[in-house]
């Protein structure tokens, strides 16, 4: 651990996220258990635990090539799919017993498309859709009602599937399961508040991944460790030069937060998928009546956002300033990768915003897997060296 | 007081040699493979203009350019944009925005009236609107880059080039050579494709006089004219070779990190 603490748990933790596949998932099918894929924060896992499977977020771990997903990909397609989509051609996800794709973007979309034409050996795939629409006044509940019909139908896919029953009170159960692990990685987040946080933003990145892939309960024993772990922890040295925010699509690379960390930046805080944007949400409504009406209502009018949803760029804005005060950030790092069209446009908003707010504000474009990082250090460097002139 | 600063960019190598408030600049020297071996060319052509005997004579150094970490005698290394910046400014304190077009880079770069970088903006990976891109096209045209560069060659009917990837571009002026286009109206307007390119980042971060070129390309007229049209502006040239400012740049912030190191010696020293 490059914070410096001895953490079994941590090791075991970052072990999970730095593999496709892990013992916990081993195990779980061993034990006759199922194993449902997805990726993108809104796809409730809620349900999916439920209905008694394992929820399993695919990522690019590992990934050096995408010329097997090229077959089926176009060149403006963007690299996160491409490296996940050749992890599934190239069998890694071969345990997912069905994958559910969410409306995200097109490019995420587009592996729900190919998912049935490719010869995969996961032939269960399901598109769920998501509502790209806020704000429009009045439209709330009709938005809400929307999204809850369409989970509803995804609950009925797994039910009648696999002969499983997702009952009122299994979901209220894992609502409260869920809300626990939201709860303790905020916990974790507010570790990184102070000057010496006693873990990386890349360490921190490897916690988070690896809630995402293993079984929840198990997680969050897990995490109550860490937290006991780090509470003793003096810290990391405060030899950085600047407290970044870093917001985007999620960063799954260790060679991409190095490079903040060789030039100096601390990533304390974020606005990325199953970052921020998973934990730093509230609560999903324990009590609600219809568990179902409460988690729809969560994932659409919730923030942090994506910035796919029509109508949430002021929303984005208001959580960064507010993260940007708790957290005493010095800069906002944009980053994405390139083709992606949702922060494509979202980040000239942004720009626009940190020029008249006078906050120091970078953009980079990247690929999901770093192999070029040449020009990306010099930005990152740069950068750094323009906050340090600041202050 | 006797610093230097090297600057190991993507194509050439370039050192300076600040000896009290005098600049020395080596001679450009083209990347070999081995960047150690680029920069101490480039170090040893500084020495002997800045009639030192050896590089021990040196007492401070900062590395930047592409290969800035790997230059072997670098106390330090600093991104090419805020050397390019302060070597800018200390060339000519005027400037408040900087184009910098290197070998494979190109920059946009703000300044302060006091010198400091306040906004940067630098192309996306590929070649287009650098000297690559040039040199591609001197090639196809069979030129040399000095024939792109020359005055002689503006027209007044440029040909369009549509293409920003320089593969792409080879392409299309290959399409042109054989339409049978003269020459001057290719080359015009290559450097019109390029100067394009270049301004839209400009645009980002504003365009502030007194604006200035440095860089290996800020050597081709042609693209300095192209620029000026597009910006609606002149282009102040520097009273020091363009190409060396990254060096130059350095050269200057290590001047500036000796001092301070050595105020700090002595407050500590005081204490005792």
């Amino acid at each position: 651990m490059k914070s410096g603490i001895k953490s079994e748990v941590y090791d075991k933790l970052a072990g999970i996220a730095g593999n496709v596949s892990n013992s916990e998932i081993e195990n779980w099918q061993k034990q006759g258990g199922k194993i449902v894929g997805y990726f993108c924060p809104f796809i409730p896992e809620e349900i999916i635990i439920a209905g008694g499977f394992l929820p399993y977020k695919i990522r690019g771990t590992g990934s050096s090539d995408t010329s097997e997903a090229d077959e089926f990909f176009d060149t403006k397609n963007c690299s996160f799919v491409r490296h996940c989509f050749n992890h599934a051609l190239l069998g890694k996800f071969d345990f997912l017993d069905a994958m559910i794709v969410g409306t995200g973007c097109d490019h995420t979309r587009r592996i729900y498309d190919n998912w049935q034409v490719a010869p995969l050996k996961t032939k269960l795939v399901y598109l769920l859709d998501h509502p790209r629409t806020m704000g429009t006044e009045g439209m709330e509940e009709t938005i809400i009602t929307y999204y809850r019909a369409q989970l509803a139908k995804m609950k009925e896919y797994l039910e009648n599937n696999f002969g499983v029953e997702i009952t009122v009170p299994k979901l209220r159960k894992t609502i409260k399961l869920c809300n626990e692990t939201r709860l303790l990685q905020k916990k974790l987040y507010e570790l990184r508040k102070v000057e010496n946080p006693p873990i990386t933003a890349a360490e921190m990145a490897s916690v988070l991944m690896a809630g995402a892939s293993m079984p929840k309960e198990q997680y969050n024993e897990d995490l109550k460790t860490l937290l006991n772990d780090l509470s003793s922890v003096q810290g990391i040295k405060k030899d950085y030069q600047a407290r970044l925010m870093i917001i985007g699509p999620a960063i799954e690379d260790p060679v991409f937060y190095s490079l903040f960390e060789e030039n100096g930046g601390e990533i304390v805080i974020d606005d990325t998928c199953f970052g921020a944007r998973y934990s730093m949400k509230s609560f999903i409504d324990e009590e609600a009546e219809d568990p179902l009406h409460a988690i729809a209502k969560y994932n659409v009018s919730d923030v942090p956002f994506c910035p796919k949803i029509n109508g949430s760029h002021k929303n984005r804005i208001e959580f960064i300033d507010k993260m940007m005060k708790e957290y005493k950030v010095d800069g906002i790092i944009g980053q994405g990768y390139v083709a992606c069209d949702p922060w494509g446009s979202s980040f000239g908003m942004l720009s626009a915003h940190m020029k008249d707010a006078g906050i120091p504000y970078l953009r980079l474009e990247r690929e999901y897997i770093s192999t070029e990082t040449g020009q990306l250090s010099t930005r990152i460097q740069a950068f750094i060296e323009t906050i340090g002139g600041r202050k | 007081m006797i610093v230097g600063g090297c600057d190991l960019g993507s194509t050439t190598g370039k050192a300076a040699i600040m000896i009290d408030d005098k600049i020395y600049c080596g001679d450009i020297i083209p990347a070999t493979t081995k960047p150690a071996l680029t920069a101490n060319l480039a170090m040893e052509s500084a020495i002997k203009k800045a009639g030192l005997n050896s590089i021990d004579e040196i007492e401070y150094i900062i590395g930047t350019g592409y290969g800035r970490q790997k230059v072997p005698f670098a106390s330090e290394d600093i991104s090419e944009i805020s050397c390019h910046g302060k070597g800018a400014y200390w060339a000519l304190q005027s400037v408040r925005t900087i184009i910098d077009i290197g070998g494979q880079d190109c920059k946009a770069i703000a300044i302060s009236d006091k010198g400091v970088v306040t906004q940067f903006e630098m192309n996306e990976r590929c070649a287009a609107g650098t000297g690559r891109f040039f040199q591609v096209m001197a090639k196809v045209l069979t030129c040399g880059l000095e024939g792109i560069g020359s005055v002689s060659n503006i027209s007044d009917n440029p040909v369009s080039i549509s293409n920003q990837c320089s593969v792409f571009a080879e392409s299309e002026v290959i399409t042109l050579i054989n339409d049978e286009k003269s020459i001057p109206d290719i080359i015009t307007g290559i450097n019109q494709s390029v100067a394009k390119r270049v301004v839209s980042l400009v645009r980002r971060v504003g365009i502030h006089d007194d604006v200035t070129l440095t860089g290996g390309c800020s050597k081709n007229l042609g693209l300095k004219k192209a620029l000026e049209n597009l910006l609606g502006t002149t282009i102040k040239p520097l009273p020091v070779d363009p190409q060396s400012i990254g060096a130059i740049g350095a050269a200057v912030f290590a001047k500036e990190k000796l001092l301070a190191k050595r105020a700090k010696e002595l407050e500590v020293s005081s204490k005792e």
